[in-house]
């Protein structure tokens, strides 16, 4: 987080000196009013979108996914893992060490491809952030069209890569898990 | 944007007492809602800075151009691109997009743009190589490209439908 305030604060820097230069005074406070304007206008959906984000993170716990996960296979088993991957909570730090656990329960690698686009496209904890910051019309229309992205990329995924279970993808460490599951 | 309050209050409300329900832990999601609210709140101030600057800085004829629905294809591909290089979290990108919205940008290119940032983003191409490998990684990017081409180009004829 402090890496990515450093960026940010580093950028805006960068812009207001080109801003200045640009179009002197009166461009850089039109800049700052336009980011005035929308700090106003998103606080009180920013604060309603963080309540909704803490709640979903109580809601589901790892568990309660991986179950689901494990319940399912060919056509039910691509939606409801790019549904659970929308639903998993959480930034790069938590899914990928999730999906990578994949590999030790011998799931297929579409369980997998629809479970990460999943997360990439729905990602449920997002969304409020979207409509609050972007657009809810925009939002909703972006969500509409993508709808589909993680099942077909599951599907593709199913026919492409058949036989191919995710342990073959991912070197499996020596003495982890039992290796009888690793071809159901 | 009281519709959308609405709607997530109300979203938030069936949260809370869905929770209590279920597990009791309805405060221990406030808590945490509040907690990371606080602690992004300087990063999305900065992203709101930023997405102010830039849209004020980058110029009409270009938008025109390049962005706007007008662009058509050329946007689109703009926009994919884009949506890669916005190694940032939600937090800082979404004001972004909007700010590039504001320019003038077009719904096609808006959309390939975040569907681009969700899928492609380059601050997830550490993880996805670290953990999946390399070649999964470039694998994956050829993959989702033309995915997020074909949501931009859907995006596009529906902003000529709709305009």
């Amino acid at each position: 987080m402090k890496k990515s305030l450093l960026v940010i604060g580093v950028a805006v820097g960068v812009l207001l000196i080109v801003a200045l230069t640009v179009g002197g005074e009166k461009l850089v406070l039109k800049g700052l009013e336009s980011a005035w304007d929308t700090a106003i206008q998103s606080a009180l959906l920013l604060v309603v979108s963080f309540i909704v984000i803490g709640q979903i993170q109580v809601l589901l716990s790892k568990e309660k996914l991986d179950k689901w996960l494990g319940e399912y296979s060919g056509i039910k088993g691509i939606v409801i893992s790019a549904v659970v991957g929308g639903l998993l909570p959480g930034g790069p730090y938590i899914y990928y060490p999730f999906i990578r656990s994949f590999a030790d329960k011998g799931l297929p690698l579409y369980v997998l491809i629809a479970f990460l686009f999943g997360k990439n496209i729905y990602d449920f904890t997002r969304i409020p952030l979207e409509v609050s910051l972007l657009d809810p019309k925009i939002t909703l229309i972006r969500i509409l069209i993508t709808l589909p992205i993680p099942i077909i990329a599951g599907l593709l995924a199913q026919q492409l890569f058949k036989n191919i279970s995710t342990d073959r993808l991912f070197p499996r460490e020596e003495g982890s898990g039992d290796p009888d599951h690793l071809h159901s | 944007m009281t519709l959308t309050i609405s709607i997530l209050s109300t979203v938030a409300l069936a949260l809370f007492v869905l929770n209590k329900n279920e597990n009791g832990k309805q405060i221990e999601g406030l808590k945490i809602g509040a907690k990371q609210f606080l602690q992004t709140l300087p990063l999305i101030l900065g992203a709101f800075a930023l997405a102010g600057m830039i849209e004020v800085l980058i110029p009409k004829e270009f938008a025109q151009e390049w962005l706007s629905a007008e662009a058509g294809l050329r946007g689109i591909i703009l926009g994919t691109v884009g949506g890669m290089l916005l190694a940032m979290g939600p937090y800082a990108a979404f004001p972004i997009i909007a700010s590039i919205l504001a320019s003038g940008a077009g719904l096609g290119t808006v959309v390939a743009l975040t569907t681009s940032w969700c899928l492609l983003g380059l601050s997830k191409a550490p993880f996805e190589a670290s953990f999946f490998g390399l070649k999964f990684y470039i694998y994956k990017t050829v993959f989702s490209i033309p995915f997020c081409l074909a949501a931009g180009l859907i995006a596009h004829a529906i902003d000529l439908l709709i305009s």
